[in-house]
Formats: structure tokens, sequence, C-alpha cells
């Protein structure tokens, strides 16, 4: 995975700083590593290769990571679905390369999270049909933030941000005593001056958006981006972007997926029922939060 | 009636009650104080660069390194003002303790910014995208 990794800590010396940091970056190049969809290496692409055949043994963290994956499926009515994997090897965002119908057709009933089989007790996954794919990348560096966020505190740090790409785990207080602030993107920022749409201050939480302008390109006046609907096989288009707060970085990563795909109304909803927070900006740019989190965002202008 | 005759009329009781709402009105000024969050900072920015960020609550001469020398910065009793410049005006010495806003010595290329309603104090610690 080509991400940006920053970790920052609040610390009695820099020596302890630096040990947990270091630490925490090798935690997280492991959970990548082992995690890649794309590389033939990985456990991912040991457990694709044995669908419909066999099961795999794999690590803890795969075994924890998928499991997690399955229950948050569960609660977004499937909207959320790690095994889009081979709808996800349709689209080439590079090339501009989007599936015929026929493609889709063919592949769509492949995508079902109720196929994937967990056996906690043998440490094994098996994935029941043949062709099945797990694409891990909707839930993956949240996972990785909360196992960083593991590691710091590990090692005795009771303060610090690890932000992997925008998915972002906070916990405990700055040197001055507030909260950490976190930004959240402006889906059609136009310049440096308006990139920023809202800020909140947080702590002992994690952060997350899906966009539509992260990976997309543009082909007959419609916009392919990299949500996809595990229903339709397409992009999802009921939102431009979705930003959730929620305990853990694998849920606030999950869920923002997963409620992109759903749309305002229905994702509201489960937030709401959920306990996180969100803040939804629809395909019109208009812009919902869940009820709790008002008064403490601050809008830096209109998105 | 001066306050000499006031306090004839006074009993002990009276003179101790007093006594007690004044300390307490000056524990309430203290604890007040400490309450609310040391939120604020000092940022130094030398020829355009941050170079500082250090907290407005804390007691501290930082000397910071300009073209033309060196600026002798202190910070105390929440306030920061200018000690020492090279540059020939001394403007930035005159402007004496800054409790909230800029100073600047242009010629040494020094901007300090105080309180939190300096430039970066709303910059996000990170950003979701």
């Amino acid at each position: 995975m080509n991400t940006i990794v920053t970790i920052t800590v609040v610390a009695s010396s820099e020596r302890t700083a630096e040990d947990a940091i270091e630490d925490a970056f090798l935690t997280i190049g492991d959970i990548e590593k082992r995690a890649d969809f794309y590389s033939p290496e990985s456990e991912i692409t040991s457990i694709n290769k044995s669908a419909g055949v066999s099961d795999v043994k794999v690590s803890p963290d795969i075994l924890s990571l998928i499991g997690k994956a399955l229950s948050v499926s569960e609660k977004t009515e499937g909207a959320f679905d790690i095994t889009i994997g081979p709808v996800t090897l349709l689209y080439d965002f590079h090339t501009k390369q989007k599936p015929e119908y026929d493609a889709l057709r063919k592949t769509l009933p492949l995508v079902n999270y109720r196929n994937v089989v967990i056996n906690k007790n043998d440490s094994t996954v098996y994935l029941r049909k043949p062709g099945m794919m797990i694409d891990p990348g909707g839930i993956s560096k949240g996972y990785a933030a909360d196992r960083a966020t593991d590691v710091l505190k590990h090692h005795g740090i009771s303060s610090g941000i690890v932000a992997i790409a925008g998915d972002i785990r906070a916990f405990g207080l700055k040197p001055d005593g507030r909260p950490w602030k976190i930004g959240i993107r402006n889906s059609r920022a136009t310049g440096t001056e308006d990139d920023i749409m809202a800020t909140m201050e947080l702590t002992d939480a994690a952060v997350s958006t899906s966009g539509d302008y992260e990976r997309f390109f543009i082909s007959d006046g419609i916009r392919y981006h990299h949500v996809l609907s595990p229903m339709t096989g397409r992009p999802a288009g009921m939102c431009r972007s979705v930003t959730v707060i929620a305990p853990e970085g694998y849920l606030a990563d999950s869920f923002s997926t997963g409620i992109f795909i759903l749309g305002p109304e229905k994702g509201l909803r489960i937030l709401e029922t959920s306990g996180y927070g969100g803040v939804i900006v629809d395909n019109q740019g208009k812009v919902r939060i869940t009820p709790g989190l008002r008064g403490k965002i601050e809008f830096q202008r209109n998105p | 009636m001066n306050f000499r005759e006031i306090l004839k009329f006074t009993t002990v009781a009276d003179r101790v009650l007093f006594s007690i709402l004044i300390l307490l009105s000056l524990l309430g000024l203290i604890f007040v104080r400490s309450l609310i969050p040391g939120g604020n900072s000092v940022e130094i920015d030398v020829d355009g660069n941050l170079e500082y960020v250090l907290p407005l609550d804390e007691e501290k001469t930082v000397p910071v390194q300009g073209p033309q020398g060196t600026t002798l910065v202190e910070i105390r009793n929440h306030r920061v003002r200018v000690v020492e410049s090279p540059c020939q005006n001394k403007l930035c010495i005159q402007q004496g303790w800054v409790e909230h806003g800029v100073i600047a010595c242009l010629p040494n290329k020094v901007l300090i910014t105080v309180g939190k309603n300096g430039k970066r104090s709303s910059e996000p610690d990170a950003v979701t995208e």
C-alpha cells in the first residue's frame, strides 16, 4: 500500500517516543504486508487463491481483521463487504478501465460476506465459492491504526495520534491539555484555501472518511470512483464524502465505506443506532451530521 | 463614616466572616486561572519559517537567531516581550509586554505570535480524507 503514515506522541523522553514510534511503524508495516490485496505473498492472497478449495491458516491479526469485517457487514446491512474483491479487480483507476455489464453480472454473485467461514479454534479462513476474493482495503488501515495505538500504549505512551492516510486514531490529550484537532477534507476543494471543510476536537476516538475524490476517473460525464457497492458492483452514488467518528479505527474505517454506499438517510440512522458520530455530504453537496456532533464540529465553509 | 468607624460596629464574628469571604474570592481567582486550559501558545517565526512553538504558561527566555543577530524573547505571567534585539529602531522592545497579538521585528525577520488566535492554532493535528 502506498500510504503516508504519521505518528505523533507525547512522551517523557525522546528515547521513549522514538522506541514506541518505531515499534508502531513495524506493526503497521506487518499488517499491511499480511493484508495486501495485490501482493502475491500476502495472507489475504493465499486465502483468495484457495477459495472454494480449502481453508487457510492465518495469523491472529488477519483472523481478527476478517472477524471484525464480518461483524460490520452485519451492522451495515451488507453494504460494507470485504468479499468485494472480484469487483475491485474489474476497475483500474489509472487506466480508466471499467467493467462491461456481462462481466459485472457474472462477478456479483461472488460477493457475499456470508460465504466467508472463520474457524477461530484452528485460526483458519475459508471462502465457500471458487473465484471469491477478500479485499480488506476498506478496513485494514483503520485496524492497523488500532494495533499501532495498542503498541504505543504498551510502551507507556499516554497521548498520541496515529494517521494512516486519512484513517486517524487519537488518544490522550495534547501537552497544552486540549484534545486533538482533526480536520475533514473538503470533497470539492479548489485549492489550499478551501482544503478543510470542518474541524473537531476529540480524543480516545477514531475518525475515517470515505470520499468519491480519492481514486476516480470521469468517463462520459460519470464519475467512477473506488467506493464500490456490493449490491450493484458500481461506484456508490448517493454521497460525496462520509466521515465517521467511532471508538476504534476499524469501525470508523469500515462504517465510513458502508454508509457511503447506503446513502445519507439510512446511513444517519445506522450511525445513531450504533452511537457513532458522522458527517455526510450527499451528492448535492448538502451536509448532514449526527445530532451528537452538533456544537462539537466547526465548519470552515460550505463544501 | 470612615473605615475605622465601620470597624467599631463589627463584632469578632463579622470580622472573621469578612476575612473568610475575602480569602474565598481570592482563592476563586487563583482556581479559575488554573482551571482554564493553558491552550495559548507562543509561535516564533524567523524569516517566514516556524522555529518555536512554546506554551504561554511556562516562564522562559528564548534567544532567537535572526539574520542580524539574537532577539531575546521573554515569556512570563502569560505575556511575552522582546528584551534584546540587534535591530536599529528597537520598536519590538518598545512594544513591551503583549498578552495577545503579534510582535514583529522586521529588520531581524522575527515574528512572534501570542495567543491561541495565532495563525497556526486553527490548523488541525491530522486530516481525515
